[in-house]
């Protein structure tokens, strides 16, 4: 009897004590879980940084689209829709074999059989039209317009501004290049895969006065971890007169930082992120970091005495540009140790607005949380405590002088990209900015720094606000600016299977 | 029930095992990436390297769920320390995965992520052994006859 009895209160408690591991553990597998089809203005928490709400974005997590019939649709905020474009672009997306410009073979994406695909150059004030075809992208494809300040149905985001182009269809984008300066295109759909295989290009909006300047763009990607320079794994030359002066426009399509150096030459940094810097003094035996997704214009003059420049791109290996004449000369790689610090570089200058007159605070806290992502176990990204999708939604009024303090205590770096805006940096780890207003659309954010930065909303949209190393975007590490007001009717998955990251 | 906990514990053992060895395979596998002039950044695909793919699966799947089944099992298992030993497994399997965060951090916790694999290979095939070969003394008498007998041979 007692053993029966032993052996029931044995069965009791172990049941007991089963649930109490189980049920706690199947309790956040299934809050983990993401849903096929849902829209991104339901998904995680409204933040309002301490300005006023909009009762439409206080949905609970995923509880199923809300969208109000007086909200203006992210469809209505599209460029000129009727004027004859001044730069008219198509783009015919493939999937298949690149072949890189020194040979080597790789799985990939093309535009128009290309990677990087062709270069597009508008001048300042000119209206751009591209039609993106996509041929044979099973996935579907998009084109983000990265660093342009674009109205938001130009913006490229499959699932936030528009749906996935898919096989046989086509999609035009219109907009004016307003800004100079040095920016890039990529897809936006499974763009993980997509911009690693080479779906990507060149934007570079001239000045509306003409340059005198050599203007040489090198678009810097790793394909397959073999680094090229403009689709070369070699060294490069570009044909330049002795004593010229000469616009390098590096652009990082990568998903790791980037070192520029300049050999051979002082240099200075004319403009980050397409925004000019005021003031650039000569720098010597130091580079640039480029962050995921960045650009820098680095000037220089090729020497009197006919040898040529080294622009060295990367750290490791043979990528750099030769910039002389024909057949000159140039210096070896001299890796530099030190590199340029944004934040006390060039000189100060009115910003155009004051970022102290702040009417929205937000903290975007990036750090590491074990636990589960859509029913899958890891150490996830976590912001401000949040794991993905249940991440914020950072919401502004149009016109809002806007403050963020981003944070990372993740162990990694993260190349924050807002879209539609340029945010000046104010200050990084309690230190002010000293120097050039430092406008970035992607700001490596190292961990242990904590950034603060500002920027007006004045650029409607819903528009995403992530990490440029794509892949962990692609593991959450995304949030979006929503302004109140305004809401998509597209969706995460759906009928075009859209996948942003 | 013993039969399910031993199967598990061997199962987490034999699986401390196939970490060592997919980390080591990881880890060649980037030397002869880095030998052949690839670009390793922040932007390698870790999805490419089959070692470090097995060592995912392996630590954040395989054992720690296999460790969750072991603790769950040893409630219903009738043998003294059973739980204790279950606990244990599970409790290092946690500490392996937090070294892991840690790791991630502080390059050189990594130590402590290895050194803490052996103990729980140890503590996995205790757990294993010990189930089938209760302790003698659990039965006070016996364990003097026992003695006795070992002490006359």
């Amino acid at each position: 009897m007692i053993n029966a009895r032993r052996r029931s209160d044995r069965a009791v408690l172990g049941i007991v004590a089963s649930l109490a591991v189980l049920v706690p553990l199947g309790w956040l597998w299934v809050g983990s879980l993401v849903p096929e089809t849902y829209s991104v203005m339901d998904m995680g928490y409204p933040d309002y940084g301490g300005g006023t709400g909009d009762p439409g974005h206080t949905a609970h997590a995923l509880a199923g689209p809300v969208v109000r019939p007086s909200d203006v649709r992210v469809t209505e905020l599209a460029g000129p829709q009727s004027s004859q474009p001044d730069v008219a672009v198509t783009l015919v997306a493939r999937q298949e074999s690149v072949t890189l410009a020194t040979g080597e073979t790789v799985e990939g994406y093309t535009l128009n059989h290309e990677s990087p695909g062709p270069l597009i150059r508008a001048q300042q004030g000119e209206l751009v039209e591209v039609t993106l075809v996509n041929d044979s992208i099973v996935d579907g494809v998009a084109l983000h317009w990265h660093g342009v300040d674009l109205p938001n149905a130009e913006d490229g985001v499959a699932g936030v501004t528009q749906d996935a182009v898919v096989p046989g269809e086509r999609h035009i984008y219109r907009f004016v290049a307003e800004n100079p300066g040095s920016y890039w295109y990529h897809s936006h759909q499974v763009s993980h895969e997509q911009v690693r295989g080479g779906l990507f290009g060149v934007l570079v909006i001239n000045p509306a006065e003409p340059q005198r300047d050599l203007d040489v763009v090198a678009a810097v990607h790793t394909y397959d971890e073999l680094r090229t320079v403009n689709g070369a794994t070699a060294e490069s030359r570009m044909t330049a007169a002795p004593g010229e002066a000469v616009r390098v426009r590096a652009v990082n399509t990568d998903n790791a930082p980037l070192d520029v150096a300049v050999v051979g030459v002082p240099y200075r940094v004319l403009a980050v992120d397409g925004r000019d810097l005021v003031g650039p003094n000569p720098v010597t035996g130091a580079s640039v970091q480029i962050p995921a997704g960045g650009r820098a214009d680095l000037g220089f003059d090729t020497p009197t005495d006919g040898s040529a420049v080294r622009v060295q791109l990367g750290t490791e290996g043979d990528t750099a540009l030769l910039v002389g004449p024909a057949g000159a000369q140039a210096p070896s790689a001299d890796p530099a140790e030190d590199n340029v610090d944004l934040l006390s570089y060039g000189s100060p200058a009115p910003l155009g607005f004051d970022p102290d007159d702040t009417d929205r605070r937000f903290d975007y806290s990036i750090g590491r949380r074990p636990g589960f992502l859509d029913g899958i176990p890891g150490l996830h990204w976590s912001i401000n405590g949040h794991v993905f999708p249940d991440v914020p939604m950072f919401v502004v009024t149009e016109g809002d002088v806007v403050r963020m303090t981003i944070e990372n205590h993740s162990g990694e770096i993260h190349p924050m990209h807002l879209h539609g805006h340029h945010a000046v940096v104010l200050s990084r780890n309690g230190t002010p900015a000293s120097g050039s207003p430092w406008w970035v659309d992607s700001l490596d954010v190292a961990s242990g720094d904590t950034y603060e930065i500002a920027f007006v909303a004045d650029n409607p949209g819903i528009w995403m606000d992530h990490c440029h190393n794509l892949p962990h975007a692609t593991e959450g590490l995304v949030a979006h600016l929503a302004y109140t007001g305004i809401s998509t009717p597209f969706l995460i998955g759906g009928a075009a299977h859209n996948e942003p990251e | 029930m013993k039969s399910t906990y031993r199967a598990l514990a061997y199962l987490i053992a034999a699986g401390v095992a196939l970490q060592a060895a997919s980390v080591a395979l990881g880890f060649f596998t980037i030397i002869h990436e880095v030998e052949d002039g690839r670009v390793i950044s922040a932007g390698y695909d870790y999805d490419s390297n089959l070692g470090i793919i097995l060592h995912r699966i392996g630590g954040l799947g395989i054992i720690p769920l296999s460790a969750i089944a072991l603790l769950v099992v040893s409630f219903f298992v009738n043998v003294p320390g059973a739980v204790r030993r279950a606990a244990a497994v599970f409790g290092l399997v946690i500490l392996q995965i937090a070294l892991v965060f840690a790791a991630f951090m502080s390059a050189s916790v990594g130590a402590l992520h290895g050194l803490n694999a052996l103990a729980l290979l140890l503590a996995a095939i205790w757990a294993g052994w010990r189930i089938s070969h209760p302790t003698p003394v659990d039965h006070g008498e016996v364990v003097a006859v026992e003695d006795q007998t070992a002490t006359s041979r």
